[in-house]
């Protein structure tokens, strides 16, 4: 007679002690018991926004720099009256839009490449390729591109030697777009993976023996069925864009803040906390309508968090 | 001369490969130098910016600030995310699409808000200051990729199987440690992972939550380069390179990076 | 027991017993003194600044008393915030001791939240401006002044220093200003320069928005501290409005960079160094030790000389390149050159004026 091993026992133990805890009666809201965390956590979030909000409603004193009392809505007033938090906005949202559409075009043959290729090591180099970057964090490649970029740098040196330059290629607008283009790379290109991969390669070499040359196979067949990724791409570099901090700091040289500086500004520079919380909060509720805009004409894509489900 | 997509896919695709490079190898490069500002090439070839960066205890208590705030994050954020993935996938919820919302608004708030929000809310009830908050913070912002990660693999897992398994007389417990377990465990391990490594380079967060005695890395590489810089930074960018490297081989081995490839 | 006899050995003994109770109290001042921390927070600017009071006050703090100091640099203006709600909220402060501006410093003090630096030694014998304005006692203790000059490159100006801050309208340097992030110390110059009065500040400041707004169009760099010392290094500027010490330290790392008092002058102003409420008190007792220590002559003699500006200890001697430099002010005609803004105006227009400013540089 074989013996009862210890494991089992081990087991039938926890699992006493799990119907004890968790009778079979509540086994219907086990669904809403795995949940608790993970909404508490998000609570912590949505906690913190009221506090935004509250904030945002006082006033303050510049005599005894505290805040007021009473609420009042004159942040909000002064965030319209005045010109600087429009013209922040308007520059934060129209670098969003370049990078989004530079990202997407600098993205898609990546992804289209790492998902297609047949080499097993090509597909894996690609992939570290990416990731390398992606984990080592912002601030300290946007200095690299300081180092590379600038008067006395790499660029500049190399040009030297050809007799041109040199040029002023950072804390300038268009190399706040290039930094921010190389930071989001990996982003879009994590979110376009996924979609070209669900594509069927018969139907692009389908597309191919019935005549349609590279481009327009591209442009007809691969395109549109990518849409879920390059949708998912979209929302996400453009929010990520739209709302970032570190790279205006490290390669705007100042006169290039986003909203997220502006904001910044606003609690550490001003010590104007209800100022701050103002404007955060509109740009949560900017930021939120565009990306509602943006799903809701395009549909949610690879960003989708439903379960294929199986009720129980 | 018609191109044809290869040919510029192929253009584009090496510009990528540099533009991604360059600013890691300038970095690395850097840090060797022999002089005292960072350039790159780098004058001479000398390890003493390692000493000192090795040397050097801020930047030491810095560095395993970090981990700790990344460990919290990941004891957090993990069970969280993975059991709300579960229960999404697994069980039918009343609230379904309000539930989807609610869950992505760490995603969809954009994250100098949620750092603001987390700093006033914190502030009130007393833990700014300390570090663990920090790491709680981390893993409230980085939920949703823990939430998608392990949606890919519960997706991927045939309910059936749960099924078979209780049709063979497997108890509850049972059936969730010996098949849904193993099952999601990419998906977990995937998520985790993430989870340590977005914690360890946190920034904004960090930079609004911590001050002067509970400074991470990331902050403190950024304090540098708003001060005067010597390549000794460099030689700290280094060790996150390192970090990258090792997470990338481990994610390798243990779940294989073609993971991203798949589709939820 | 007797208690006939008025006092007796049982009373003695009680009594000596109370009297070794009170000891500890009483006896404060002939006991050892409070516990040492392990080490001090002290906020600093990075680069020039903390190189400067590193040798001159801590080393020399620690090496009498055996107290590490450790640096913070968060930026004056980002740490205020944080101070403030840490004391608010009764948590421990994030520093010990407050390098600050003394605009800053009196922001902080109207709000009561700097400790009462009155029973310092070494305050005696310091010159008058190292006392707070508008206080009976002493929240902050001003630790130096400085001016806001105009650094120049000398490579771009091979004949000599330009006289005048109209020069950065000029639009071969177009690209190649630096101010600070907030425009801090350039108001009034601009005042002047724009063709307006400093007896109009703040009243009628259009003079100083018109002058900025023109300065706009050159793309100035805007930054912090060490940006003008690694911008000058890095040949990105030719011209910048910064304290002298940000362009002294350029140039004791070899680059020709000079720097001028113009014809409109420039603004001149104080630090101070404050310590902030709320930490227990054996730390607030040696932190006030360190700001003690800091003004004495030794410390300030060292940590000014790093810095290049005129302390408020009577005792030090310049450095021997800034004597006569009209950045170090130590005759009439110096300071009749140099314009100073009341902190109480300071107080009350820095936030418009910064607000002001990033308005016209972000535009």
């Amino acid at each position: 007679m074989s013996r009862y091993p210890v494991t089992w026992r081990f087991l039938d133990a926890l699992e006493a002690v799990a119907a004890f805890l968790w009778p079979r009666r509540m086994h219907r809201y086990t669904g809403v018991l795995l949940l608790v965390p993970a909404v508490a956590l998000v609570g912590l979030l949505v906690a913190g926004l009221f506090q935004m909000g509250d904030s945002s409603l006082r006033l303050l004193d510049t005599e005894t720099f505290e805040q007021s009392e009473d609420y009042s809505l004159a942040n909000y007033r002064d965030l319209i009256e005045k010109p600087t938090y429009f013209t922040v906005l308007w520059r934060s949202t129209w670098a969003a839009a370049l990078v989004t559409v530079l990202t997407l075009l600098l993205g898609f043959p990546y992804a289209y490449a790492m998902v297609r290729t047949r080499s097993a090591w090509r597909r894996k180099a690609l992939l570290v390729s990416l990731f390398l970057p992606f984990f080592i964090g912002q601030v300290v490649r946007a200095y690299g591109w300081l180092v590379v970029l600038g008067k006395t740098g790499l660029v500049n040196t190399l040009l030297g030697t050809l007799g041109l330059g040199p040029f002023k290629m950072i804390y300038t607008f268009p190399s706040l777009v290039f930094g921010l283009v190389q930071y989001m790379l990996p982003f879009a290109v994590l979110l376009l993976a996924p979609a070209i991969t669900a594509i069927d390669e018969e139907l692009e070499s389908a597309s191919e023996s019935l005549g349609a040359g590279g481009w327009r196979t591209l442009w007809h067949v691969v395109l549109p069925l990518a849409r879920p990724g390059l949708v998912a791409s979209a929302v996400v570099v453009f929010t990520l864009t739209l709302t970032d901090y570190a790279m205006p700091v490290v390669l705007g040289g100042g006169t290039n803040d986003f909203i997220a500086n502006a904001v910044y500004d606003a609690f550490f520079r001003i010590s104007d906390n209800g100022l701050g919380s103002a404007l955060a909060l509109t740009l949560v509720v900017f930021g939120s309508t565009v990306v509602a805009v943006m799903l809701g004409l395009l549909g949610a894509g690879t960003l989708g968090m439903r379960g294929r489900g199986n009720a129980r | 001369m018609r191109l044809s997509p290869r040919a510029v896919f192929g253009a584009v695709i090496a510009f990528n490969l540099v533009a991604l490079a360059l600013p890691t190898l300038v970095i690395l490069g850097a840090s060797f130098t022999e002089g005292n500002m960072i350039v790159f090439p780098p004058e001479g070839f000398s390890l003493k910016w390692y000493d000192k960066v090795l040397g050097s205890e801020p930047l030491r208590e810095a560095f395993l600030r970090s981990l700790w705030v990344s460990l919290i994050c990941t004891a957090a954020g993990v069970p969280a995310g993975a059991f709300a993935a579960l229960a999404m996938a697994r069980f039918r919820l009343r609230f379904a699409g309000a539930l989807q919302i609610y869950l992505l608004l760490p995603f969809t708030i954009p994250l100098i808000a949620s750092g603001i929000g987390l700093m006033l809310f914190f502030g009130e009830i007393g833990i700014l200051g300390d570090l663990w908050p920090v790491g709680i913070a981390c893993a409230v912002i980085n939920l949703p990729f823990m939430i998608w990660a392990v949606l890919a693999s519960v997706n991927g897992l045939d309910p059936d199987l749960e099924n078979a398994a209780a049709n063979c007389g497997a108890p509850p417990l049972q059936t969730f440690l010996t098949v849904t377990l193993p099952a999601v465990m990419p998906g977990v391990i995937t998520g985790g992972l993430l989870l340590f490594v977005l914690a360890f380079n946190e920034f904004l967060v960090s930079l609004l939550l911590t001050d002067a005695n509970t400074v991470t890395l990331p902050v403190s590489i950024y304090n540098s380069i708003r001060s005067i810089i010597t390549p000794d930074l460099a030689a700290v960018s280094v060790v996150y390179i390192a970090v990258a490297g090792v997470a990338i081989v481990l994610l390798d081995r243990l779940v294989g990076l073609e993971v991203f490839l798949r589709g939820k | 027991m007797d208690k006939r006899r008025p006092f007796d050995r049982r009373d003695f003994l009680l009594g000596s017993a109370a009297a070794a109770a009170t000891l500890p109290f009483g006896g404060l001042a002939f006991a050892a003194a409070p516990a040492k921390p392990k080490e001090l927070v002290v906020r600093v600017w990075g680069g020039e600044w903390k190189d400067a009071i590193d040798p001159g006050a801590s080393k020399s703090f620690t090496a009498n008393t055996g107290i590490a100091i450790r640096y913070d640099e968060t930026e004056d203006n980002e740490l205020q915030p944080k101070l403030w709600a840490a004391i608010k909220q009764k948590r421990r402060p994030p520093v010990h001791v407050n390098w600050d501006t003394t605009t800053n410093a009196t922001k902080s003090a109207l709000r009561n939240m700097g400790e009462d630096l009155s029973d310092l030694s070494n305050l005696g014998g310091l010159l008058p401006v190292a006392k707070p304005l508008g206080f009976d006692k002493w929240p902050l203790v001003n630790v130096y002044s400085y001016v806001y000059v105009l650094a120049y490159s000398q490579t771009a100006f091979p004949n000599g220093a330009p006289d005048s801050w109209s020069v950065m309208l000029d639009p071969k340097y177009k690209g190649r200003i630096a101010l600070y992030n907030d425009g801090i110390g350039f108001h009034p110059a601009a005042q002047v320069a724009g063709g307006g009065k400093v007896a109009d500040i703040p009243k009628n400041m259009k003079a100083c928005w018109d002058f900025i707004g023109k300065l706009k169009a050159q793309k100035p760099l805007l930054g912090e501290d060490p940006d003008f010392t690694n911008w000058f290094q890095k040949g990105e500027i030719d011209l910048a409005c910064t304290i002298v010490t940000n362009a002294r330290g350029a140039k004791k790392n070899g680059v020709k960079v000079a720097w001028t008092v113009p014809k409109e002058g420039a603004k001149m102003d104080t630090d101070a160094l404050w310590v902030p409420k709320g930490l227990p008190a054996n730390e607030v007792y040696w932190a006030k030790q360190y700001v003690n220590h800091a003004l004495s002559k030794e410390a300030q003699q060292v940590w000014c000389d790093g810095l290049g500006l005129p302390g408020v200890n009577p005792n030090i001697t310049p450095p021997a390149d800034m004597v006569g430099d009209p950045a170090y002010p130590t005759k009439d005609e110096d300071f009749k050159r140099l314009i100073r803004v009341p902190n109480k105006i300071q107080v009350e227009n820095e936030k418009e004026w910064f607000g002001r400013f990033k308005q016209i540089m972000q535009g």
